[in-house]
């Protein structure tokens, strides 16, 4: 178990299972919110609402945006995603964010 | 009259072996890992103990411990469910998804209210600590810096704002989980979760003795019947991004100096020894049940515990109270309560740290407690301390020791300090009784006393 110093951050590396197929941005998030509010992938519509249709809590949010960091490899602050509502906002904001800066 | 209580399930993580059976073998085999502390913990402090012996990579997901759990909990709270899910397998106890909360278990066929969590840590979640604590510190004075000498700085100035930029890293996040990771009960309280037990559930913190004083005072519950099964042992993390828990225990000269040859740096009870040999982590999960609890169930325990005690030194924050006087009297005590005698005694798994004063006053007590007439080694002298974890995974060895009769040696011993029946080949005997103590920082002593199951 490796702790490792690279020029921009420090992390603890845990082993990754390999994903068996590559998937694109909306499939990673979709999978992601899946995962963390363990709901089916079918149920994880765009225009669904992360409080009222999926029924994320507050700690339940705070917990995707880690798992999202993670899995994009961005520093997302907390203030950035305040406004977001809507799967479809999480998906557009992980892509504006892909675009933007570089990897953490 | 009191119940009887057995160990019917185990589970360890150590830089030796990941589960019990890789661990025992190595164990068995005088395996150790030795290698330099990671190269840029130099660059922090001027180091006098530049060894340590590192994890192992695990595949924590195979045991349902998903990337979700990782990002949430410190390593410590992380290796106490991965020891307590191999344990609690090993107890013969199939776990099963809670619906709707699919990271975490019931486990079958049991009344959650009666198995409680009884686990030890020394510093809990102090990488998390730190690690969040070095991005609160530097994230925004090293934007600052990045961010001139990118616009402003002169060339002359480049590489030392590039090497003041380098020695500010951090993680990429001040996570908002910090808090519930760092705080030393997660541990327990993860374990708890993880496995949807609703008993008494406690982390105790009393350093190097952590693990035996929790697996003590599981004990003590299931026999005097407030719970009937109890998950415990110890767990520890001790790697962070800097090397400042490293440099914590070097500063105060507890950690191994000689280190020429690494192979025999770490020497508990020789002569030449110069201090422990400072471990990544580790973790040991002990499954202790009540004997008529695991006979209806069928399964065959690995060992019996029949006695537990404790005492204080009330002499230093960290150094043994000389002569031993308290760890004498814990060691009776603990055979009192297991209503045995020193000759009932076949076997002591020492503390053995490796450090002056540690090996000298044990080594004293033992003398003249039981003399020669009991076959005695450190499983610090193959895996290092792992501090909180330490007691709970030589109790694991002391267990094993009992029922295969037979234990490892105490490696690296050449000369030691005083000629006690130490360990020096791995072969058959027959032990009966087994004892394992743990002394730590504070004054705090700990012993346990196994029996071999008949």
């Amino acid at each position: 178990m490796t702790v490792e110093c690279a020029e921009a951050s420090f992390r603890m590396q845990f082993p990754q299972p390999a994903n068996s197929k590559p998937m694109n941005v909306q499939q990673r998030v979709l999978k992601t919110i899946s995962d963390v509010l363990n709901r089916g992938e079918s149920e994880i519509r765009l225009d669904a609402s992360l409080r009222d249709d999926l029924q994320a809590s507050s700690l339940d949010q705070m917990t995707l945006f880690i798992v999202l960091e993670d899995e994009f490899q961005r520093t997302i602050p907390q203030e950035e995603i305040a406004d977001l509502r809507t799967v479809k906002d999480v998906v557009d904001f992980i892509n504006k964010k892909l675009q933007e800066t570089p990897q953490t | 009259m009191n119940r009887r209580v057995v160990i019917t399930g185990a589970g360890v993580i150590s830089s030796v072996g990941f589960g019990v059976d890789e661990f025992w073998r190595h164990c068995l085999q005088a395996k150790s890992v030795v290698t330099p502390v990671p190269s840029h913990w130099n660059r922090y402090a001027d180091l006098h103990s530049r060894v340590w012996s590192p994890l192992p990579d695990i595949d924590f997901e195979s045991s349902g411990i998903t990337r979700i759990e990782r990002l949430q909990l410190d390593p410590v709270s992380v290796f106490a469910i991965e020891a307590a899910h191999e344990a609690l397998g090993r107890a013969g106890y199939t776990l099963r998804a809670a619906a709707g909360k699919s990271r975490t278990f019931i486990i079958s066929d049991i009344d959650p209210s009666r198995f409680g969590v009884y686990l030890g840590t020394g510093i809990g979640g102090a990488y998390s600590f730190l690690h969040n604590h070095a991005h609160h510190l530097y994230e925004r004075p090293r934007a600052i810096i990045v961010d001139y000498a990118k616009k402003r700085a002169p060339a002359e100035n480049q590489q030392v704002l590039s090497d003041i930029a380098t020695f500010m890293m951090h993680g990429p996040r001040f996570n908002p989980f910090v808090v519930s990771m760092l705080m030393p009960n997660a541990v327990s309280a993860a374990v708890g979760i993880k496995f949807s037990l609703t008993g008494p559930n406690l982390t105790y913190c009393v350093a190097c003795a952590s693990g035996t004083v929790a697996v003590g005072n599981a004990y003590r519950a299931v026999r005097d019947g407030h719970v009937d099964v109890a998950v415990s042992g110890g767990s520890e993390y001790l790697a962070d991004d800097h090397g400042a828990i490293l440099r914590g225990f070097d500063v105060a000269g507890t950690l191994v100096r000689d280190y020429t040859d690494p192979e025999t740096a770490n020497r508990p009870f020789d002569r030449d020894r110069s201090g422990f040999l400072f471990s990544q982590g580790g973790a040991a999960v002990l499954v202790l049940e009540e004997l008529e609890h695991a006979r209806r169930r069928g399964v065959t325990p690995i060992a019996e515990v029949v006695g537990f005690a404790e005492t204080f030194d009330a002499h230093s924050m960290m150094s043994l109270a000389p002569g031993g006087e308290q760890i004498e009297r814990m060691i009776r005590a603990a055979l009192a309560d297991a209503d045995l005698t020193p000759r009932d005694v076949d076997y002591v798994n020492a503390h053995g740290t490796g450090t002056k004063n540690n090996d000298q006053t044990e080594a004293e007590v033992i003398d003249r407690v039981f003399g020669q007439s009991v076959r005695v080694n450190s499983t610090k002298s193959l895996i290092g301390h792992t501090i909180g974890a330490s007691g709970a995974i030589e109790a694991l060895v002391t267990a094993l020791s009992l029922r295969d009769g037979m234990t490892h040696v105490c490696k690296n011993l050449v000369d030691p300090v005083i000629d006690l029946n130490f360990v020096r080949v791995v072969e058959r005997f027959d032990p009966s009784v087994g004892l394992s103590q743990s002394f730590a920082f504070g004054g705090h002593n700990a012993a346990v006393v196994l029996r071999r199951f008949e």
